[in-house]
């Protein structure tokens, strides 16, 4: 199900046109809110839905089945790392889910020119850059030979 | 340009009862304005409706007095632009919304408690003064780098759109009130003066006519929307998920 704005809820922040991997959430020329230009090339990532700060992006199908009463609303609460959404199904039925989205506070995920630049002589190494600290673990996994 | 009352050099030849019946016709324009556009997008039905449906999906009944403090936590979330996520659109709209406010007050002021009188308490024109400028700063800092279709859409800080119509007839409208005041006050060529003062009353009957098409009508939509949102979510009736109980942020 694509997406869609609520623009009595968007503020037009441009989170969504900033984050759309398809391009496809732009400014509405006359209100200057966002809105989904294209919905048939939707990706259905949902990263706009989580990202609006306004809980202003919601889903739905295709005009086919979306008269039907469906409704997908969504809350992201990044200092609890978490992400809820609240599903209606068309017969009235509610369901709620909750997900943890992340570990770490909000914002504080380190770009890669933060880390110091790693030795040449990683390159021979199986380890990824910054493994394993990165990863808060004392040493990545093996498989023991039979 | 602070002390003097700027609507005093135009008494000769336009009389203070034309100013104000010009005050007054764009006083009804922006109440026509403002109901042709509730009319034509059909926003009062959508709020009946929205309404009406909160009312039945409601878990609980809300007290008078619960409805008044919702309504009074609203507009104080709306005196400090609080619904705003990023700091310099609050600050700039902050700017524009008080600005305004005062620069218009002070308008009326002065062209219906001192109309023809030169020599008036000096801050009423120095606060008329001080907000256009705050319209402008904000206006233009607004207008050049904060335009979300500017910021993230890719569009040219002078793209002009009809969304524009509100913030570009009101820093035009403000900008040449300026300009015609800072005319008077050095005496520039008499000309000059009476083209800019036509320019400020241009672009200001611009914005005020232009309701039912710009955006103005916006600084009354959103806080009623703002209040119906703080309903549903005092009357259980929000279709949002409830917050999580839980926390997981673990690591620093």
């Amino acid at each position: 199900m694509p997406t869609y704005t609520d623009m009595t809820r968007c503020d037009g922040c441009g989170e969504c046109v900033d984050i759309c991997p398809s391009d496809i959430m732009h400014i509405d020329p006359v209100y200057r809110r966002s809105y989904n230009i294209e919905p048939n090339f939707c990706w259905e990532c949902y990263s706009c839905v989580k990202a609006c700060p306004q809980n202003a992006i919601d889903v739905r199908g295709y005009a086919d089945f979306a008269p039907l009463g469906h409704k997908v609303r969504v809350l992201r609460e990044p200092e609890k790392g978490a992400i809820s959404w609240r599903i209606r199904y068309r017969d009235g039925r509610i369901k709620e889910f909750t997900f943890p989205i992340r570990t770490t506070p909000w914002g504080s995920i380190k770009s890669p020119s933060d880390y110091a630049a790693p030795d040449l002589s990683t390159l021979s190494s199986q380890l990824l850059a910054h493994e394993p600290d990165a990863l808060h673990i004392p040493a990545l996994p093996t498989i023991k030979k039979a | 340009m602070f002390n003097n009352n700027p609507f005093a050099g135009l008494a000769d030849a336009l009389p203070p009862r034309i100013m104000q019946a010009y005050i007054v016709v764009m006083f009804l324009a922006v109440v026509v304005g403002t109901l042709l556009d509730v009319y034509h997008k059909g926003s009062g039905k959508f709020f009946a409706r929205r309404r009406a449906y909160s009312k039945a999906a409601a878990q609980r009944k809300l007290t008078s007095g619960e409805s008044v403090s919702l309504a009074l936590a609203t507009v104080a979330e709306a005196a400090v632009s609080g619904e705003f996520c990023k700091w310099p659109r609050r600050v700039s709209h902050l700017l524009m919304m008080y600005g305004f406010l005062t620069y218009v007050m002070t308008t009326v002021v002065m062209v219906f408690g001192y109309p023809g009188e030169g020599r008036i308490p000096s801050m009423v024109p120095a606060l008329w003064t001080i907000g256009g400028f705050m319209v402008l700063i904000g206006g233009l800092w607004f207008f050049f780098f904060l335009r979300v279709n500017v910021a993230y859409d890719g569009a040219s800080p002078f793209h002009l759109g009809r969304a524009d119509l509100f913030v570009g007839s009101l820093v035009m409208s403000v900008a040449f009130a300026l300009a015609w005041d800072y005319a008077q006050s050095t005496h520039a060529n008499p000309a000059a003066t009476w083209i800019l003062f036509g320019l400020y009353v241009f672009f200001t009957t611009v914005l005020f006519v232009t309701v039912p098409w710009s955006k103005f009508a916006h600084m009354f939509f959103k806080p009623t929307v703002a209040y119906q949102r703080r309903v549903e979510e005092a009357n259980g009736s929000s279709d949002l998920p409830r917050p999580t109980t839980q926390n997981h942020i673990v690591r620093s």
